[in-house]
């Protein structure tokens, strides 16, 4: 500023091409230097102001009224400003911003620790920390509120950052923000919040931003109720917002597998860029039992796409938007190719005396409880029975349960839930070209209704051909 | 011309041709100064590397084109939610979010109104120009009455609703510091304009608080004037209706207040604050109660909610796991946490807990009749019923090899001055009816339990001790 009044303030100047002929800079000039072109410019089909600057006195105030951002410009000084064009005086580059590079997560090891009594959505919000989460955003929902009450208490305890978002669309979005950003960071819900936060996780997977997600399945469809579920596995698997949309579906079935699989999620939502989604059901939200910890934690780095703030991350851009056509399509498949890696690499299933089973039982998170009790039970029997116990949901694990089906005479899906399960299974098959599926008979419930492990016991045995 | 935009658009259509150095805005608009101005700020006030900007959906969806700051994307009307993500990961960050009247005022009030009372350093710079321009000319929340538009092809109406003022809303909010309304249309009002966005994310700069700036601004194209009568438009249409000038301003009393520490990933801290110990709790059983079963006791606590049978439940669980065994408790609660049906399954397992559920326990405690005849007739046979007897008087008939004891639980609970701890003389008393594990095991779990209301600990102590008793007694000492 103080250099101005020493020297002549600069006049305006325009390249005629980045002009739009709106004229603002007309009845801004206060000595009527400028008026309205009469020549349409070939380039743009507009007819550029033109400047008479004799009586200039440098105010500056034409600038002030120009929209573009290389319309009216200070005209730069010791050069023919006839021969300047705009390559020269405004350069090549796009940005000046530094490359960024990966700040990667640290292990810390734990010494050997007694085994801790968690209920199961504590047991998640505890993994969370140790995944080094130190931000939670969400909304209270019955009956995942319990996670998010603890994160409340030892967050700031740890000065994490624990926020009571407006809605579960805030909170969806303020993840996608934090995770933007490139920190860990999640949220606990249940059915109807995660159907709230559905558009969100699309936004997410489609500008590549990592996020845990935790759905405490209850009763629906709607209000429903606060009984446990499996409702939202078609939502999980299937419906991950609009547009081609998928992620890591994880189900725990028992408090320790809560606080593994919600470590993993934090792993798997940052390896592959995309939101990672854990459902239980309401049961196993609200079960306590023991829980050992693990022999780390992590010290999470900073991935060199984020949008932090900061000198190094600044020419970064996390945006969904792919206007042309053609970009848009290599962009699904970049996603599609994401896709494929996870269902290659990370299908997970658990194996219950499925080597030898006639009767393969599918089943997860608390109904694969009561079924792996019925598999004990029926075994103790003689009847060759075993859980086929998927971990992931999606990807279906496929891959191990070939085998089982090849020597299976029937296929029992036990949920809480009609069918999602078993469509995600039914697909999960029909992808991997496998022809002949043995018959698919069911043990459901809804509503709030568990399936129990005596139900599971008689239908093996009908099927069986046994005395119930 | 200033450095914090890009020196060419490559992210516009590829920056190919003029589109390297043009807006995709029409002409007139005032998207184009407003971005000028934000960026002339950011470069005067020295923050370019921490800017983070949050672009709406609308006309100004596009504003990552053209800033060479950190740009995040935001779903439509999202951006303050996005915006507060942004500011807690990191609160060097100056977060600016950028909105239209659609995006803020309509789709996203849920959004701002929360934004602006939490109140965090944030910068919201609000374009109003009364229309949608992005999808065509439609009716925005601040579209003026009698406006035509698309969507109001007969003008606006008083069923349609009045134009929504949001600098008065947000100026009456506790959480901004400084709220203003701007507008364009001469020199005059963009020196403003200018000094309010500057003023904005400097009150950020200084760790202030949140500023809202709203700008009245020329649509041309959908308004289907000409650029020199769309600013004579708003002066003479909407300022009126949207008086400019400041709506709240603390600056002068607002001292620096927003800080957050960064987060710590201390091994040792995290442990503490998790609650994770290393030492081992005392052991003081010799074996599983096999007696009760071989491999699995399912156990059911039942009564109204308040009747502590979720607590004795834990306590039975919490017994369970520091004596080696796997065990799982499981609360069901009726609609309401005080006063409905309040009933947990406990099991306790010498390997795993398979099924979690109880529906044919082992052992059942009912705090209530209700209690007893829905899952006294579902009791394994040579299971064992301990009921409190001083609300249950006559027992219901259930199968004679199933044990059933009366424990006067909240009569011995009363005598002891605290009717709240029948659930203990519960508890005591099936510990000596069913010796699932021993007393002292027990004893330890409720102490562990009571280490922060050590007031308490005597109480319970006699309570469980008082079961045990009120047990014997009840048997004549016979054990059945």
């Amino acid at each position: 500023m103080a250099s101005t009044k020493t020297k002549e303030r600069p006049k305006p100047f325009l390249f005629p091409q980045f002009c739009k002929a709106c004229g603002r800079c007309i009845s801004a000039c206060p000595k009527d230097c400028i008026e309205m072109g009469t020549e349409i410019h070939p380039a743009t089909g507009f007819t550029p102001v033109v400047l008479d600057l004799e009586v200039c006195n440098g105010c500056g105030l034409c600038l002030s009224a120009c929209p573009e951002p290389y319309g009216l410009m200070p005209a730069p000084a010791d050069v023919d400003l006839e021969l300047l064009e705009p390559e020269t005086l405004l350069g090549e580059r796009g940005s000046t911003a530094p490359t960024p590079e990966p700040i990667p997560d640290v292990r810390v090891p734990l010494p050997e620790l007694e085994t801790m009594i968690l209920k199961g959505t504590h047991a998640s919000a505890v993994g969370a920390i140790l995944a080094g989460c130190r931000h939670f955003f969400g909304y209270p929902i019955t009956p995942s509120t319990e996670g998010a009450e603890l994160l409340a208490k030892l967050l700031p305890q740890l000065d994490g950052v624990f926020v009571q978002a407006v809605s579960e669309v805030a909170t969806v979005n303020m993840i996608y923000g934090c995770g933007g950003a490139g920190l860990r960071c999640m949220t606990f819900t249940s059915s109807p919040g995660f159907s709230l936060m559905l558009e969100g996780i699309s936004y997410m997977i489609g500008s590549e931003v990592p996020g845990v997600f935790f759905d405490v399945m209850r009763g629906g469809p709607g209000l429903g109720n606060i009984g446990p579920e499996q409702g939202d596995i078609k939502l999980a698997c299937r419906g991950l917002g609009h547009g081609n949309t998928h992620a890591v579906v994880l189900a725990p079935s028992t408090p320790q597998e809560m606080l593994d699989l919600t470590m993993n999620a934090f792993d798997l939502a940052f390896k592959y860029r995309n939101p990672v989604i854990l459902v239980s059901d309401g049961y196993l939200g609200q079960m306590t039992g023991r829980v050992q910890l693990p022999s780390y934690m992590i010290k999470p780095g900073l991935p060199e796409w984020a949008v932090h703030g900061d000198e190094a991350h600044r020419g970064n851009l996390i945006c969904s938007i792919f206007l042309s056509e053609a970009d848009l399509e290599q962009h699904n498949i970049h996603l599609l190719e994401k896709y494929d890696q996870i269902i290659h690499d990370e299908q997970r299933a658990d194996l219950f005396h499925c080597e030898d089973a006639e009767w393969v039982i599918v089943a997860s998170n608390t109904p694969a409880r009561m079924a792996k009790g019925a598999v004990q039970q029926l075994r103790d029997r003689g009847v060759k029975v075993g859980l086929f116990r998927p971990i992931t949901l999606w990807p279906f694990p496929i891959d191990a349960l070939t085998r089982p089906l090849q020597r299976a005479s029937g296929l029992i899906v036990v949920e809480a839930g009609a069918g999602q399960l078993e469509d995600e299974l039914r697909l999960a098959a029909s992808h991997a070209g496998i022809q002949d599926i043995p018959p698919i008979h069911r043990v459901s419930h809804y509503g709030g209704v568990l399936p129990q492990q005596q139900e599971i016991v008689d239908t093996v045995t009908a099927l069986a051909g046994g005395i119930v | 011309m200033s450095s914090v935009f890009f020196e060419r658009f490559e992210r516009h259509a590829h920056g190919e041709g003029l589109k390297g150095h043009s807006t995709h805005y029409c002409p007139g608009c005032g998207h184009g100064l407003i971005h000028k101005y934000l960026a002339e700020a950011i470069a005067e006030l020295g923050v370019q590397d921490r800017t983070v900007a949050i672009s709406p959906v609308g006309c100004s969806v596009f504003l990552y084109y053209y800033l060479d700051v950190g740009n995040t994307q935001a779903a439509h009307g999202r951006a303050p939610a996005v915006a507060i993500g942004h500011k807690v990961a990191n609160p060097n960050a100056i977060v600016v979010a950028y909105q239209g009247d659609g995006d803020l005022a309509s789709i996203g009030l849920a959004e701002i109104m929360q934004a602006c009372q939490i109140g965090l350093p944030m910068t919201f710079i609000f374009i109003n120009n009364a229309v949608y321009g992005m999808t065509g000319g439609q009716m925005a929340p601040t579209t003026l009455a009698g406006m035509k538009t698309t969507t109001t092809p007969t003008g606006r109406t008083r069923l349609t609703g009045e134009p929504l003022k949001m600098a008065e809303i947000i100026g009456a909010m506790d959480g901004p510091v400084y709220v203003e309304r701007c507008a364009l249309f001469d020199n005059k009002q963009r020196v403003r304009a200018q000094k309010a966005i500057k003023k904005a994310l400097r009150l950020q700069v200084e760790d202030k608080g949140l500023s809202f700036v709203e700008i009245l601004s020329e649509c041309p194209t959908h308004w289907k004037l000409t650029p020199a009568e769309a600013e004579k438009w708003v002066k003479e249409k909407m300022v009126p209706i949207f008086p400019l000038g400041v709506k709240k301003d603390l600056e002068a009393e607002t001292e620096r207040w927003f800080n957050l520490d960064p987060p710590q990933f201390d091994s040792a801290r995290v442990l503490d604050v998790i609650g994770a110990v290393s030492r081992a709790p005392a052991r003081f059983g010799e074996a599983f109660p096999s007696h009760i079963d071989a491999k699995d006791v399912a156990i059911k606590f039942a009564g109204a909610g308040g009747d502590g049978a979720q607590t004795i439940a834990m306590l039975t669980t919490r017994t369970a796991i520091n004596e080696g065994f796997d065990s799982t408790h499981i609360p069901s609660y009726g609609p309401e946490s005080r006063g409905g049906t309040s009933y947990a399954d406990v099991h306790i397992a010498t390997g795993e807990v398979l099924s979690p559920a109880s529906p044919q326990p082992h052992i059942l405690v009912a705090f209530n009749p209700p209690s007893l005849e829905k899952f006294g007739p579902h009791v394994q046979p040579g299971g064992i019923i301990i009921y409190d007897s001083s609300v249950v008087p006559t027992p219901p008939e259930l199968d004679p090899n199933v044990q059933m004891v009366g424990v006067p639980c909240a009569q011995i609970a009363k005598q002891l001055g605290k009717v709240m701890v029948k659930n203990v003389v519960a508890l005591g008393a099936m510990q000596a009816a069913t010796n699932l594990f021993p007393r002292e095991s027990f004893l330890a779990t409720i102490r562990d339990a009571l280490q922060k209301q050590s007031a308490l600990l005597a109480l319970n102590e006699e309570a469980f001790a008082c079961g045990g008793t009120a047990y014997e007694e009840a048997t004549n000492g016979t054990g059945a």
